[in-house]
C-alpha cells in the first residue's frame, strides 16, 4: 500500500527501516501486539510510535500497522551469567580488554494503535518497521478524524517526540469538553508543578483552539493551595524551546488576557484573604461575600449528618421557605413583630424571640419544632457566620461571581487557599451548583465552563463519608458533559479518587507517578516498562489517555506562559495587614479613585466599623461611581456613633487617690 | 575450515578430479541473498517423476548420526624453530590481532530413498566471514550458501534424476572403487554423501577466505587449517586454528610435549607438508588450564604461512589467538577451543542457511 492510498504524504516516508518485525512460536504477534528488533543505536524507546509495512496484500491491500512501544528487551548470546564470570576470572574489568563484544539484541514489544485496513483484523504480519512521521502519528492516534479543517475540533495537548520525529498531539474537543465525552483527570506526584502547569497550558490551548462554532468557553479555577493559580495574567520568561513549541502548536505564548480573581475577606472583614493582595494586582481581585440566603441553601455542606436529622432538616426548610427574604409574622413572637430575615443577624434575632417565647410559656415546641431542635439549628447556623467569617456576612450583603455575564475565554479564579476546610467546601459547593443551575438554564453567559479542582483526593475520595461536595462532583462527572460543565481534576493519587469521578474522565493525563501508586490495580493495564517510564517522567512530560487513542501516548508540553506561583509571590509580595482605613480605601478606590484617606478617617469617626464594612460590601457588589454619595445614602438612617470631632472627655469630679489609672 | 580433515580423509584414488567437480559446481552457487530452491518442491517433483521413490520427512542430519571414520594417527613434522625445549610459555600479554573470522557450515539429510539402498541426500553448505569493527562483529562480503542433491548416480537413471531435481545440481557420491567393490551398504552411501558435502563446504570456505586475503590486509582467523589451499597457505593474513586433533603432527616427544602444555604455553614451530597439500608452519597452543579436564582441553593447533622468523611469528600469532579466549563461545560444547568470533560466524551462517527441514 502506498502512502497515497492511505492518505499519507509519500514524501514523508522514512527511507531506511528502523527495525523488522519478528515473531516466534513462544512470542507470537497478535492483532494487538507485535515485536520487532532494531539496530543497537536505533532511536526507539518506550512510547515511540512506529509504522509496520506488511509484505503480503490482504484483500488487495498491503497492511499498514501503527504501534506504540510498550516494552523493550536487550540480551546477548551468553546462556548464563556464570559464563561471563568464568570467562573473565570474576574480574569485571577484564571485559573491557576482550577484543569482541558479545552479540546483542534490542527487541521491542509494541501495542497496536491502528491497523489499516481495519478489517479483517489480523495478527501483525512480518515486515519492516519505520519511525512514525507526523502524518503517521495523526493516523495512528485517529486524530485525522478531527484535524480536517471543515470539522476541526483539535486541541493541542503537547508534542510527541522520538528520534527525528516531532509531531503535535491533539485532543478532540468533542471528547474533552463534550458532548461525546468530557472531563479530564491529571495525576502526578506533588512538588514538580506538572499538574498545575499542564492544566494552565491546556486551558491556554483550549482557549486558543476551541472552535467558535461550538460556542463560548470559560474556566473557573479553585486555587486550593499555594499561589500557583494567582498570577495567570502575569507573563513569564520562556525558553526558546518553549516558544518554539507554542508556535508549533499554534498557541499564543502569552498569559491569559482575561482573568478575574475572587477571594473572601479575612475574618476581620478588612482585607481580602488572598496571597494576591499586592497593590499592583488587586485591580482584578473581587471580594467574595455571601449572606444568609446564599449559605442556607448549602447548609448541608457545613452541617454533618448527625446535625441534619429529619427534624433539623424540617426546621431549616421552614426557615428557607418562610423566613428568608420573606415577610413573616407570628402573633406569639415579640408581640406580633414582623420579621424579614435577610442576614445572620436577622436570623439570630428571630431565634432569640422564638426561644424567649418558649421559655416564657414553658412550652417545648413552636410550630411543631421542638425546643431542642431549634436550639441545635440555631447553634449550627449562627456558627456558620463565625466559622466562615470573611466569606459569610452577618448583614446579608453579597459579592459574587458574575453570574449571567460570564465572558468567553475568561478565567475566573476563586482563591480559597487560605480558608478553613468548611469555608472551602461551602464555596466549592455553591459556585459549582450555581454554575450548573445557570448552564441548565443557559443563562451563564457562556456555553461551556471548565471547572478546575485540585486535590480531588480530598474532595471526591474513593472512601470516607459521602459528603455533599463528593456527591456534587459525582453528579458533574456523570452528567456535566450534557450541560457544558466540564471537570478538570488534579490529584496526587488517582487510586484514591472516587472511581466514578476518574472513570468518567474522558481524558487522563499522568505526570511523574509514585511507584506505590503505580502498583495499584488501576495501572495494571500498563506494561512494567511504561510504569517505569511514568515513575521517572521529567517535568514537562505527560502520558496522555484519550478516547481516540487506543494506547497511552507520551508528550511534552511547554511551560505555561504565566508567572509561576513562587515567582509571583516573590515579585508581588503579599500585602501586610493593613489598617482599617487603608483596607476600606483600597476596596473602594477601585470604583471611585477620588477617595482619599481624609474622607475615610472622617467616616470612621462618624460610624461604627461594622456599619462601614457593611456599606463597603454593598459598594463592592454595586460598584458605584460616586462612593461618597453611596455611603451617605446607605448610612443616612444610622445615627453617627460618634461625634465628628473627638469627644471631650468630662473631667472627673474628683480624683481617687488610690486609683493608678486616674488622671 | 576443515581443510586438514579433507586432506586426511580416505579418498579413493580414482575419485572424480576435484577441478572438474569444482567447475561443475561453481555454476550452482547461491549467495545468501538468492532464494535457495525449496527442499519440498524438489521432493514433490522427485516423487512425481520417479516411480518407487519414498519420501523421508523426519531424517536427522547425517552430521549428527555419523561418526568420523578417519582413524587417529600421528604424522612426523620437521622442527623449524631453534628452541632448546619442546614447549615454552608464550611471551607477552594476549593482544588483539585478528580483523575477521571465517567459518563454514554444512547439513545433509536423507530426504528420499529411490531404491531400498539408494538414498537421496540434500546438502546445504555455507561459508562466510565476519569482520570485527569497534569490538562488534559484522558480516563481510556475501555469505555463500549452496544446496545440492547427493545421490549414487551410477545406480540410478542419472538423467531422469537430474531433471527431477532441477534446478538443484545432483552430485555423484560413488567412487569407482565403491562400484567395483560392489559393497553398497546404504549407510556407506549416506556417508559418501556427507563426505561429498564436506568437500563442497571446504571449497566454499576456501573461496571466501581467498577473497579476504586478496582484498584485505588484516589477519583472518580461519576455523580449521589453511594447508588445503595453495593461496591461503602462502598468505600472511590467513591464520588457521585447528580444534580437532585426530591427526597429530610431531614425533612421540612432540606429542607428549603438546599434551603436557600448560595454560598459555606453546610447542615449538614445525613445518608440516602432508601429501597433496601445501606446506605451512604449525604449533600447538594451550588456551586454557587443563587441570581437571581432558588432555585435549583448550588445545589448538595453529597454521600459518611459512616465514623466515617462525619463532617470532608464532609468538605474535599465539598472543592473537590467546586474546580470543574471551568472551567464551558458549553454549558451543567446543568453547574451550573455539573463538567467540567463529561462533558468531556460525550463528550468522545458521540464519543465512536454513536447515533443509525448514526449507
Amino acid at each position: 500500500m502506498t502512502g497515497t492510498s492511505n492518505g499519507v504524504d509519500p514524501t514523508s516516508e522514512v527511507v531506511r527501516p528502523l527495525g523488522r518485525v519478528i515473531a516466534t512460536e513462544r512470542q507470537p504477534n497478535t492483532p494487538h501486539e507485535f515485536h520487532f528488533w532494531t539496530a543497537l543505536d536505533a532511536p526507539v524507546g518506550i512510547g515511540t510510535i512506529v509504522r509496520v509495512e506488511g509484505t503480503h496484500p490482504v484483500s488487495g491491500h498491503i497492511p499498514r500497522i501503527y504501534g506504540v512501544v510498550t516494552d523493550g528487551k536487550s540480551y546477548t548470546d551468553v546462556p548464563s551469567p556464570i559464563f561471563e564470570v568464568l570467562g573473565y576470572d570474576g574480574d569485571p574489568a577484564g571485559v573491557a580488554l576482550a577484543p569482541t563484544d558479545r552479540a546483542e539484541i534490542r527487541l521491542y514489544s509494541a501495542a497496536v494503535l491502528r491497523q489499516i485496513p481495519e478489517e479483517p483484523l489480523q495478527p501483525v504480519p512480518m515486515g519492516e518497521v519505520f519511525s512514525a512521521t507526523d502524518a503517521d502519528v495523526a493516523l495512528a492516534l485517529r486524530m485525522d478524524t478531527y484535524l480536517r479543517d471543515e470539522v476541526r475540533t483539535a486541541i493541542p495537548v503537547g508534542i510527541y517526540h522520538a528520534g527525528t520525529t516531532s509531531a503535535p498531539i491533539h485532543l478532540d474537543a468533542d471528547f474533552l469538553v463534550g458532548p461525546e465525552a468530557a472531563h479530564l483527570s491529571i495525576s502526578g506526584v506533588s512538588g514538580l508543578a506538572t499538574k498545575t502547569s499542564a492544566i494552565e497550558w491546556l486551558l491556554a490551548s483550549l482557549f486558543a483552539h476551541f472552535p467558535a462554532r461550538k460556542g463560548s468557553v470559560a474556566a473557573v479555577c479553585f486555587n486550593v493551595k499555594g499561589p500557583d493559580l494567582l498570577y495567570l495574567d502575569q507573563p513569564a520568561e520562556l525558553s526558546d524551546e518553549d516558544r518554539a513549541m507554542y508556535e508549533r502548536l499554534g498557541v499564543p505564548a502569552e498569559p491569559f488576557p482575561h482573568v478575574q480573581y475572587f477571594a473572601p475577606y479575612k475574618a476581620d472583614g478588612r482585607s481580602l484573604n488572598t496571597i494576591r493582595s499586592n497593590e499592583e494586582l488587586v485591580h482584578n481581585v473581587t471580594a467574595l461575600t455571601w449572606g444568609l440566603q446564599e449559605v442556607l441553601q448549602f447548609a448541608e455542606v457545613l452541617l454533618n449528618r448527625d446535625d441534619v436529622d429529619a427534624k433539623a432538616d424540617a426546621l431549616i426548610d421552614f426557615i428557607g421557605e418562610k423566613l428568608v427574604n420573606r415577610e413573616f409574622h407570628d402573633p406569639r413572637l415579640a408581640n406580633g413583630k414582623r420579621y424579614r430575615v435577610r442576614s445572620f443577624a436577622d436570623l439570630e434575632e428571630f431565634f432569640r424571640d422564638v426561644l424567649a417565647h418558649l421559655e416564657d410559656r414553658g412550652g417545648e415546641s413552636w410550630r411543631t419544632h421542638h425546643a431542642a431542635t431549634i436550639r441545635k439549628v440555631r447553634n449550627r447556623l449562627i456558627n456558620i457566620s463565625t466559622r466562615c467569617a470573611g466569606l459569610v456576612t452577618d448583614d446579608g450583603q453579597t459579592s459574587d461571581l458574575p453570574w449571567g455575564s460570564f465572558q468567553d475565554r475568561t478565567v475566573y479564579v476563586v482563591d480559597v487557599a487560605l480558608l478553613e476546610e468548611n469555608a472551602q467546601d461551602l464555596i466549592f459547593a455553591r459556585v459549582v451548583s450555581t454554575l450548573r443551575e445557570h448552564l441548565e438554564r443557559r443563562t451563564l453567559g457562556v456555553d461551556h465552563v471548565v471547572v478546575f479542582v485540585d486535590e480531588l483526593n480530598k474532595y471526591a475520595p474513593g472512601d470516607g463519608p459521602d459528603t455533599y461536595v463528593r456527591k456534587m462532583l459525582l453528579d458533574i462527572a456523570e452528567r456535566g458533559r450534557y450541560l457544558g460543565l466540564v471537570l478538570f481534576g488534579a490529584q496526587q493519587f488517582r487510586s484514591q479518587v472516587h472511581r466514578r469521578v476518574v472513570g468518567n474522565a474522558g481524558t487522563s493525563l499522568f505526570g511523574r507517578m509514585d511507584a506505590d501508586e503505580l502498583a495499584t490495580p488501576g495501572y495494571a493495564t500498563l506494561s512494567a516498562a511504561t510504569k517505569s517510564k511514568l515513575a521517572t517522567l521529567a517535568k514537562g512530560q505527560l502520558m496522555v489517555r484519550h478516547p481516540h487513542f487506543t494506547q497511552p501516548v507520551f508528550v511534552r508540553f511547554p511551560r505555561p506562559a504565566i508567572l509561576l506561583g513562587r515567582d509571583g509571590a516573590e515579585r508581588f509580595p503579599q500585602a501586610s495587614d493593613v489598617s482599617f482605613e487603608a483596607a476600606l480605601l483600597g476596596a473602594l478606590r477601585k470604583f471611585d479613585p477620588s477617595l482619599d484617606p481624609t474622607w475615610v478617617a472622617k467616616m470612621r469617626a462618624l460610624y461604627d466599623d461594622a456599619d462601614l464594612l457593611a456599606v463597603r460590601n454593598a459598594a463592592v457588589q454595586q460598584r458605584p461611581a460616586d462612593v461618597r454619595r453611596f455611603f451617605a445614602s446607605r448610612l443616612a438612617s444610622r445615627l453617627p456613633a460618634r461625634e465628628a470631632e473627638p469627644p471631650v472627655l468630662p473631667a472627673a469630679i474628683r480624683s481617687l487617690p488610690d486609683d493608678p489609672y486616674a488622671g | 575450515m576443515r581443510l586438514a580433515r579433507r586432506e586426511t580423509a580416505t579418498l579413493a584414488p580414482n575419485r572424480l578430479p576435484p577441478q572438474g567437480r569444482l567447475s561443475e559446481r561453481s555454476s550452482q552457487i547461491h549467495e545468501s541473498r538468492d532464494r535457495v530452491p525449496s527442499v519440498r518442491s524438489v521432493l514433490r517433483t522427485v516423487l512425481a517423476q520417479i516411480e518407487g521413490a519414498r519420501a523421508v520427512l523426519d531424517a536427522a542430519p547425517l552430521e549428527r548420526a555419523t561418526f568420523d571414520t578417519e582413524p587417529p594417527r600421528a604424522v612426523d613434522a620437521e622442527p623449524v624453530e631453534n628452541a632448546t625445549s619442546l614447549s615454552a610459555p608464550v611471551s607477552g600479554a594476549p593482544t588483539t590481532g585478528f580483523g575477521a573470522f571465517l567459518d563454514g557450515r554444512q547439513e545433509t539429510r536423507v530426504f528420499a530413498w529411490l531404491t531400498p539402498i539408494a538414498p537421496l541426500v540434500i546438502g546445504t553448505v555455507s561459508a562466510g566471514i565476519q569482520r570485527r569493527e569497534g569490538r562488534r562483529m559484522h558480516s563481510w562480503g556475501p555469505t555463500v550458501v549452496e544446496r545440492r542433491v547427493y545421490a549414487p548416480l551410477a545406480l540410478l537413471d542419472a538423467a531422469r534424476l537430474r531433471r527431477a531435481c532441477d534446478p538443484l545440481p545432483v552430485v555423484e557420491t560413488l567412487t569407482q572403487d565403491d562400484v567395483a567393490s560392489g559393497s553398497l551398504h546404504p549407510t556407506l552411501l549416506q556417508e559418501r554423501a556427507r563426505q561429498s558435502a564436506m568437500r563442497d563446504r571446504e571449497l566454499a570456505e576456501q573461496r571466501v577466505a581467498e577473497s579476504w586475503c586478496q582484498e584485505q590486509a588484516s589477519p583472518l582467523f580461519v576455523d580449521g587449517g589453511i594447508a588445503g589451499s595453495e593461496r591461503l597457505s602462502a598468505s600472511p593474513q590467513a591464520i588457521g586454528v585447528v580444534k580437532s586433533h585426530r591427526t597429530f603432527y610431531g614425533d612421540a616427544d612432540g606429542m607428549l610435549a603438546a599434551l603436557s602444555l600448560r595454560n598459555g604455553e606453546r610447542t615449538r614451530v614445525v613445518r608440516i607438508a602432508p601429501r597433496g597439500r601445501s606446506p605451512v608452519h604449525s604449533w600447538y597452543l594451550r588456551l586454557r588450564d587443563p587441570e581437571g579436564h581432558d588432555v585435549l582441553w583448550g588445545l589448538v593447533r595453529v597454521e600459518v604461512a611459512e616465514s623466515d622468523d617462525p619463532a617470532g611469528r608464532a609468538e605474535l600469532v599465539s598472543r592473537w589467538v590467546m586474546a580470543e579466549r574471551v568472551p567464551l563461545a558458549v553454549p558451543d560444547v567446543r568453547w574451550d577451543r573455539m573463538a567467540y568470533g567463529v561462533r558468531s560466524v556460525e550463528q550468522a551462517l545458521g540464519a543465512a542457511a536454513p536447515s533443509a527441514r525448514q526449507a
